[in-house]
C-alpha cells in the first residue's frame, strides 16, 4: 500500500536526514529479525528452559513472524492515515518496548510476547519507510531510494545472526542484543522529534481493511498454534490441531470471501486467477520456508553436534547469508540477460535443493577436510545453497510484480514479504515439529546408561552420545532433504507459471 | 436500677461482640503458625509443588528446580538440572521403595537409591523427619509479620533461622555449617504453607544462594503410579 502523496512540503525538508534515520530504524528492526537463531541456546537456559525441551523455543521465533504479519499489512495505510514519521516512531518505540520485554523477560512468556511486539513494530517500519521514501522523491528519482531502502532491510537480516552470535558470545552475553535497541531507538526517534512535532506531513483518510487484517492474522495465529508441536514425543503436530487446521482454514475462506466484496483490499485475491502472480506468491513462500530452515538449523546443528559456541554457528551461517545477496544480483542480472524468469527462478531453487541434500550428507567430520586454505566443502555447501536462494529472489519478485502493474506495485511489493514470512512461519513450524517428533521416535528406545556401580559406565556413555549425536544428524538429514525437496517443487512450479519479462519500452 | 442490670449486661456483651468482630480473630504468633502449619503439611493427601534454586550453586549442585505433585513419600516430579552452561529435563517418580527416572531419550529406567543420590533425591525433601515440613518446626526465633498475597492467597510471613545441619537434610549438597535465613508464608486458620525460602550462602561459604517452594492444590488427592519401564 505505497501511495506516495507527492508532497511538496514534505520534499521540502532535509530529505537525505529525513532518509538517513527512518533507515537507521529500518536497519536496527531488520538486524533483530533473524536475532535469535544464534542466541538461542542462552536465551533459554535465561528463562530455565531445558535444551532437552527446544520445542519450547519455537514460539520465541514463531512469535515475531506473527507480529510481523500482523502488522505489516495495514502499517502503509496507517501511516497515510497518521502521518509517515508518527506511525514510523510509535512502530519504533513498540519495537523498542519489545526489545526491553525481551532483555529483561525471567520467564518464556514474557519473552515471547517481547519478541511478538518486535516483530509488530519492526513489521510495520518497512511499509512505513518505504512509503516515506516515494512520498519524498518523484516518480523517476525514487526506484534507487527504494532498492536502497530495500537492501538495507535486508544486509540487516543477513548480518543480524552475526551480530547475534558476535554480542552472545562476549562477555556481554545475548540480553545486550536487545538492550543496545532501546537508546539507539530513544535516539533515531529524538533525532526526528521536530518532523514529528511539526504540522507539515500530509495525512488523509484512508481505507484501512481492518476486517481483512484481522481475519487474515487470526487465520494465521490459529495455523501456527495447529502446528506447534507442544510435545513432539507424542505428536508432531499440536494437541488442538484438530480443530485449529479447520477453524484457521474457515479464516483464510472468510479473508478471500471478504477481500472480495471490500472496495479497499489488503491484497486483489482475484490475482490467483493469474497462474504467474499466484505461482510466484507459492514459490516465494518455498523459499522462504527454506532460508527459516537454514537460518535455525544450521546454528543449532553447529551447536549441538559440533560443539561450536554462539559466535562459531553465527560465523558458519555467514558462508550461507553470503551467498543469498550476491546470488540476488546475479538472479537479476541473469534474468535480464536470458530474458527469462521460469528459468531463472528455477534455476535457484534447484542449486539451494542441490545444497540442502549437500548439508543433509554432512557428519562428525564434515567442517575438517580443508580443500584450498582455510576453505572447506562445508563452506561450499553452504555458499551454494545462499546463492541458489538468493538467485530466485529478482525473477519471482519480478514476475509478480509485473503481474500487478504499475498501480499496486507498492501492495505486491508489501504481498512478496508477507508470502515469504508465511511461508517462514508455515515452514518453519512443519518442520520443527516433524524433526523433534521424529527425533523422539528414534530414541524411544535409546536409556542413557545410568552411573553409580556400573564399572563400564564411562564407555557405556560415550556410546550413548554417539547414538544421540547419530540421532540428531538423521534428524537434520530428514528435515534438509524434506527442504530440498520443497524447493524442488518450489523450482517445478517457478517453471510452469512465471511469465517471460515484458518487452522493454523505450522512452 | 435492677431492670436495668440485664439490659446493661446485654448491651456490654453486644459491645464486646461487635469489637470483637470489627478487630477480627488475631493470629497465632509465628511459633505457633509454624508449628500448626507443619503438622496441617505432613498431613495432606497431595499437593503441587515447585522449587527454584537461584544465586551461586557452585559446580557440585546440579539442581535448578524441580516441580510436581506429591503425597509423600511418592512423588512425580520434573527436574532441571545444570550442566555446565545448559539445562537438562528429567523426569523422577518416586514410589514406596522404587526409584524411576525418564531422561534425555528413552522410557522410564529403575533408579537405585545410591544412583538418584547422585543428582538429586526429590523424596528428601518432603520426608516425615528430615524434609521441609519437620523442618518448619525447628526453625529458631520464629518472628510473624505482617499478611501478605502469595499466588492470590492471603498469607502471614514467619521468619526465622534454620542450622545448616538441618537444611543439609533436604539437600545434601547444602553446607551443613552456620544457619540460613527461613520465611514463611502461611495463610490462618487454613494453616496452608503457601512459600517457604531459604537464603544464605548455602553452596559456598562467600556466595549467597536462595531457595523457593511454592506450593499449590493443598490437600487435593496425589496418586503416583509406576511407570512402564523401558
Amino acid at each position: 500500500m505505497i501511495t506516495p502523496f507527492r508532497s511538496a512540503r514534505l520534499r521540502s525538508v532535509n530529505r537525505p536526514a529525513l532518509l538517513a534515520l527512518t533507515g537507521a530504524g529500518l536497519f536496527l528492526a531488520s538486524l533483530d529479525a533473524y536475532v535469535v537463531v544464534t542466541a538461542l541456546l542462552p536465551m533459554l537456559t535465561s528463562v530455565h528452559i531445558a535444551v532437552n525441551r527446544p520445542e519450547q523455543a519455537t514460539p520465541i521465533i514463531t512469535g515475531f513472524l506473527l507480529g510481523y504479519l500482523a502488522v505489516m499489512p495495514i502499517a502503509g495505510g496507517l501511516s497515510d492515515r497518521f502521518g509517515r514519521t508518527r506511525v514510523f516512531a510509535a512502530c519504533l518505540a513498540l519495537f523498542a518496548f519489545g526489545s526491553f520485554l525481551t532483555a529483561s523477560a525471567p520467564s518464556l512468556s514474557q519473552l515471547v510476547t517481547g519478541r511478538l511486539l518486535q516483530g509488530a513494530g519492526g513489521g510495520a517500519l518497512v511499509p512505513a519507510v518505504l512509503a516515506l521514501a516515494a512520498d519524498l522523491y518523484p516518480a523517476g528519482d525514487r526506484s534507487p531510494v527504494l532498492g536502497a531502502v530495500s537492501a538495507l532491510q535486508e544486509i540487516g537480516s543477513v548480518l543480524g545472526p552475526l551480530w547475534a552470535g558476535l554480542v552472545t558470545a562476549s562477555s556481554f552475553g545475548w540480553t545486550w542484543i536487545f538492550w543496545l535497541n532501546i537508546p539507539a531507538a530513544a535516539l533515531i526517534i529524538w533525532a526526528l522529534w521536530p518532523e514529528i512535532r511539526s504540522r507539515r506531513e500530509e495525512r488523509r483518510p484512508a481505507n484501512l481493511d481492518w476486517v481483512g487484517a484481522l481475519l487474515a492474522t487470526a487465520g494465521l495465529a490459529l495455523l501456527t498454534l495447529a502446528l506447534y508441536a507442544a510435545n513432539p514425543e507424542q505428536s508432531p503436530g499440536g494437541a488442538g490441531f484438530l480443530w485449529q487446521a479447520p477453524l484457521s482454514l474457515l479464516f483464510f475462506a472468510a479473508f478471500v470471501w471478504y477481500e472480495r466484496r471490500t472496495s479497499h483490499p489488503l491484497i486483489n485475491v482475484r490475482r490467483f486467477r493469474d497462474s504467474s502472480f499466484s505461482g510466484s506468491a507459492l514459490t516465494n513462500a518455498i523459499a522462504g520456508a527454506g532460508l527459516m530452515v537454514a537460518l535455525v538449523y544450521i546454528p543449532v546443528l553447529a551447536n549441538a553436534v559440533f560443539s561450536m559456541n554462539a559466535s562459531g554457528s553465527a560465523l558458519l551461517l555467514v558462508r550461507l547469508m553470503l551467498g543469498i545477496p550476491i546470488g540476488a544480483l546475479l538472479g537479476g542480472w541473469l534474468a535480464y540477460r536470458l530474458r527469462s524468469y521460469r528459468f531463472v527462478a528455477a534455476l535457484g531453487l534447484v542449486l539451494a535443493a542441490v545444497g540442502f541434500v549437500m548439508l543433509s550428507g554432512w557428519n562428525e567430520g564434515s567442517l575438517k577436510p580443508h580443500l584450498i586454505g582455510p576453505l572447506t566443502l562445508a563452506d561450499g555447501e553452504l555458499f551454494l545453497t545462499g546463492l541458489g536462494l538468493g538467485i530466485e529472489i529478482a525473477p519471482v519478485s519480478a514476475a509478480l510484480l509485473d503481474v500487478v502493474g504499475e498501480a499496486e506495485r507498492g501492495a505486491g511489493a508489501s504481498f512478496l514479504i508477507v508470502m515469504r514470512l508465511v511461508g517462514m512461519l508455515v515452514g518453519f513450524s512443519l518442520v520443527a515439529g516433524f524433526g523433534l517428533w521424529e527425533f523422539h521416535r528414534a530414541t524411544a528406545h535409546l536409556l542413557p546408561p545410568l552411573p553409580g556401580l556400573n564399572p563400564n559406565f564411562a564407555a557405556q556413555f560415550a556410546f550413548y552420545t554417539l547414538k544421540v549425536e547419530q540421532a540428531i544428524f538423521d534428524e537434520y538429514h530428514l528435515i534438509f532433504r524434506a527442504t530440498a525437496i520443497a524447493l524442488l517443487i518450489g523450482a517445478a512450479v517457478a517453471a510452469a507459471t512465471l511469465r517471460p519479462l515484458a518487452r522493454p519500452r523505450w522512452q | 436500677m435492677r431492670a436495668g442490670s440485664p439490659l446493661r449486661v446485654l448491651a456490654a456483651g453486644l459491645a464486646l461482640a461487635m469489637a470483637m468482630t470489627a478487630c477480627g480473630p488475631q493470629p497465632p504468633d509465628g511459633a505457633t503458625l509454624l508449628k500448626q502449619s507443619s503438622q496441617r503439611m505432613l498431613e495432606l493427601k497431595g499437593f503441587h509443588f515447585q522449587m527454584q534454586i537461584t544465586g551461586f550453586t557452585g559446580a557440585g549442585e546440579p539442581v535448578q528446580s524441580a516441580q510436581g505433585d506429591a503425597h509423600p513419600p511418592d512423588l512425580h516430579a520434573k527436574v532441571i538440572l545444570k550442566e555446565g552452561a545448559v539445562l537438562l529435563e528429567v523426569e523422577v517418580i518416586f514410589k514406596a521403595d522404587k526409584i524411576y527416572l525418564k531422561s534425555f531419550t528413552g522410557g522410564w529406567q529403575e533408579l537405585t537409591a545410591a544412583q538418584v543420590a547422585q543428582f538429586f533425591d526429590a523424596r528428601l525433601l518432603f520426608d516425615q523427619q528430615a524434609g521441609l515440613f519437620a523442618a518448619m518446626r525447628d526453625t529458631t526465633a520464629p518472628y510473624r509479620g505482617n499478611s501478605e498475597k502469595v499466588n492470590g492467597h492471603d498469607a502471614y510471613t514467619v521468619d526465622g533461622v534454620l542450622q545448616g545441619a538441618r537444611v543439609h537434610q533436604l539437600l545434601p549438597l547444602i553446607r551443613d555449617q552456620g544457619a540460613y535465613h527461613a520465611t514463611y508464608w502461611i495463610e490462618s486458620p487454613s494453616n496452608n504453607l503457601w512459600r517457604a525460602r531459604v537464603s544464605g550462602n548455602l553452596f559456598d561459604a562467600s556466595q549467597a544462594a536462595t531457595i523457593v517452594f511454592d506450593f499449590s492444590n493443598h490437600d487435593h488427592p496425589v496418586s503416583v503410579s509406576p511407570p512402564p519401564l523401558g
